[in-house]
């Protein structure tokens, strides 16, 4: 039983705290608060669930990543919930060539289609849009991402999250319960929250680190009033400069 | 086996479109003062093709055919019918090259290439039954063959057989579809006219005298009672066409170096014209050795005229390199002063040594294959999903957001950016519902005239309490309506 217990002691993908550093290739995220919590950024491989209602800039958040590492690969955009808009690409820093946009009838299709263009290696990127998914699908999409060195977002709607951490607190009330269905076997679990005028991030769970909730960092991902409003607020003067040359 | 004949008929044709479709992309400025004296760079001018040997157009395009001109038609016939008809000349030999050209295109995605080029068409059988092993099926190796082919510009029709011969059949008679299963080959194969074999006349009008017209009667005769009256060399063909033997046939192997013959569409008299032919022939050159994982330190253009002797450029640089970006420059460079003694008719790309890449280097490596690896996975998508399952956004000539982005490159090269263009929009806007405040905006856009309906909008950026940007808009009834995401 002992020896047994310390042959699985000493498999490697078994992390302790104490070993703070990894000598692991990550993507920064260009936002320093985030990057310290993420121990340097995003994976440059395996599979990142982002938890977020539409909309509160979560593709903007990994620009860095999406667009500046293996510009020679492919991104792939797995039906997403609109038409994507190539100026949005352009600004963005992505070239044309460089995105393919696959939509699909079902969800299996689209597991289907991401787990072929990871596998592929002609991807550097892939972003899945999808409303569930279970352990089994994540751990294949996982697999297939970091054999084949890409990296695979996956973008879900923020309902799920918030049913699984009240789901969290029913089994620290007692109901042992081995596993959630939303603890997945995969490299890191985000889920954003739009504030006002900043975004908060929550790490729900990350490889080789601790999970912590609530790093605010401000994200600007649309043009924005601000050049008028300090125009106008500034525009006094010249007002007054104008009434006296008539 | 299981082989597919891919019949090409218009090669000529198609270079000469490919090459002037290429000039007008990457000189636009260059095509507009061509364009206005000569008239051949719109697609909308008849061309055909003109062999001197039997006198008789062999091929021409659309247009020429609308014109009442068609193939088989005198040169008088043509000239009689079409008086501005544009002619090019045959020459089998370039028609080879560019046969050869397209085995090349192919050759990283199928192994077994045969060449079979006649006197007045080409064709390239691919051997198919090998290869589904490797593709995951049947759908997903055809689909990314065609792929590759359409993105030669090459017209073909097609045919699949157990033997190439008998795919020549099916091709030559327009069959144009994939099929894998030995009865649907045979009941395809049945209908043909033996016209379309390869049977020498003479055979064919004795079979014709015992009413023997069509391959199903031919195949269904004992090949005794044949060997009886016709030579060796019919019996093997008949046999092949059954599928019974499988002659021997010359593998297409592609060269030890680098040759890229291009017949220009017109004669060119100034020098600096010819830098899109040459910009051509740099891509298939990158192209030749990033697969290869190769490197080069000197390429020779050569010019070719009528009468003069070939003008020989060579090109060294100090550093081995492959792309396009780095070799233009220098070829630039180089016809700065040169003057051409007559126009010139055609330009080659020559490349001899070659340099092995560094295996230190392990961002070359990595992507190596990725051009073959993003075809295989376009193909395979399409086959699962279905052919408008994967397209790939491209910036439209519209300053609307409905219109902004098309799905197939509209070729217009009046494109628009604008920063406050959405991630995503909608099939068509939603009603706004929720509270927002707005963050940007106003941006008045009208409708274009030629719309069927005209309206005018004012777009703001808003957002809702849990911080979502949308792209809304007021219509001109004052009604809000949300049309995208900010992402």
């Amino acid at each position: 039983m002992n020896k047994t217990l310390s042959v699985l002691n000493n498999h490697p993908h078994i992390w302790r705290a104490r070993e703070q550093k990894q000598s692991e290739a990550k993507y920064s995220l260009g936002f320093p608060r985030l990057d310290e919590a993420l121990n340097g950024g995003v994976a440059s491989t395996g599979l990142v669930r982002v938890a977020s209602l539409t909309g509160v800039g979560e593709l903007s958040l990994f620009k860095d990543v999406i667009c500046h590492h293996r510009t020679h690969k492919l991104v792939v955009f797995i039906n997403p919930p609109g038409h994507l808009q190539s100026p949005w690409l352009e600004n963005l820093g992505l070239k044309a060539e460089q995105v393919l946009v696959v939509k699909t009838q079902v969800q299996q299709e689209s597991l289907w289609a991401a787990e072929q263009c990871l596998k592929s290696t002609a991807c550097h990127c892939v972003l899945l849009w999808s409303n569930t998914i279970n352990q089994k699908e994540a751990r294949r999409l996982q697999v297939a991402a970091t054999h084949n060195d890409a990296l695979c977002l996956l973008y879900t709607p923020l309902q799920q999250s918030l049913s699984s951490s009240s789901k969290q607190r029913n089994n620290l009330q007692g109901s042992s319960q081995a596993h959630s269905s939303d603890a997945l076997p995969i490299t890191l679990d985000l889920c954003l929250q739009g504030n006002p005028h900043s975004l908060s991030v929550n790490i729900r769970k990350q490889r080789h680190g601790w999970p912590k909730d609530n790093i605010v960092i401000l994200h600007k991902w649309t043009p924005d009033n601000n050049a008028i409003k300090w125009a106008m607020a500034h525009n006094t003067l010249s007002d007054q400069a104008l009434h006296s040359v008539s | 086996m299981l082989w597919a004949y891919i019949y090409c008929y218009q090669l000529t044709l198609d270079s000469h479109n490919y090459a002037a479709k290429h000039k007008a992309v990457h000189y636009p400025e260059s095509s507009i003062d061509t364009a206005n004296t000569s008239s051949w760079l719109t697609s909308s001018a008849p061309i055909a093709v003109y062999c001197s040997k039997v006198n008789k157009i062999i091929q021409c395009n659309d247009v020429a055919k609308k014109e009442g001109i068609d193939i088989g038609h005198g040169l008088a016939q043509a000239a009689a019918l079409c008086p501005y008809i544009h002619i090019l000349p045959f020459n089998a030999e370039s028609e080879r090259q560019i046969l050869t050209q397209l085995a090349h295109r192919l050759y990283p995605l199928a192994s077994d290439i045969v060449l079979d080029s006649h006197a007045y068409s080409g064709g390239l059988a691919v051997r198919l039954d090998n290869l589904v092993h490797y593709y995951g099926g049947h759908a997903p190796l055809w689909k990314t063959l065609t792929q590759a082919l359409s993105e030669s510009d090459v017209r073909y029709h097609f045919g699949c057989a157990w033997t190439i011969e008998a795919a020549k059949v099916l091709a030559l008679r327009k069959h144009d579809s994939y099929l894998h299963a030995l009865d649907d080959i045979k009941k395809a194969l049945n209908t043909c006219p033996l016209s379309l074999t390869a049977l020498a006349p003479n055979v064919i009008e004795s079979l014709a005298r015992v009413g023997v017209t069509r391959v199903q009667q031919l195949l269904a005769m004992p090949v005794q009672e044949l060997g009886r009256r016709f030579d060796n060399n019919t019996i093997v063909y008949l046999t092949a066409l059954r599928g019974e033997t499988f002659p021997r046939v010359t593998l297409f192997r592609p060269l030890e170096r680098f040759d890229n013959f291009l017949l220009l569409p017109f004669d060119v008299e100034n020098i600096q014209h010819l830098t899109p032919f040459v910009t051509q022939q740099f891509e298939h050159l990158a192209y030749y050795l990033r697969a290869r994982n190769l490197y080069t330190s000197s390429v020779s253009v050569h010019i070719h005229f009528r009468e003069a002797s070939p003008i020989n450029i060579a090109i060294h640089s100090a550093l081995p390199q492959s792309s396009v970006k780095s070799w233009l420059p220098l070829f630039t460079l180089k016809i700065e002063n040169l003057v051409l003694p007559e126009p010139a008719t055609a330009v080659e790309l020559k490349c001899q040594e070659f340099e092995a890449v560094d295996t230190h280097n392990g961002d070359f490596f990595s992507d190596r294959f990725n051009d073959v690896a993003q075809k295989q996975l376009i193909g395979r998508l399409n086959a699962k999903l279905g052919d408008n399952s994967t397209f790939q956004p491209r910036a439209g000539n519209s300053h609307q957001f409905e219109y902004m982005t098309v799905n197939e490159s509209s070729g217009s090269e009046y494109t628009y950016c604008s920063d406050t263009a959405p991630t995503f929009t909608f099939d068509s806007p939603k009603p706004l519902t929720q509270p927002t405040q707005i963050c940007f905006g106003p941006v008045r856009l009208h409708s274009e005239w030629w719309r069927d309906r005209t309206n005018q909008r004012d777009y703001f950026i808003a957002q809702t309490p849990q911080s979502v940007r949308l792209l809304v808009f007021k219509d001109e009834k004052k009604q809000w309506w949300v049309h995208g995401l900010f992402c």
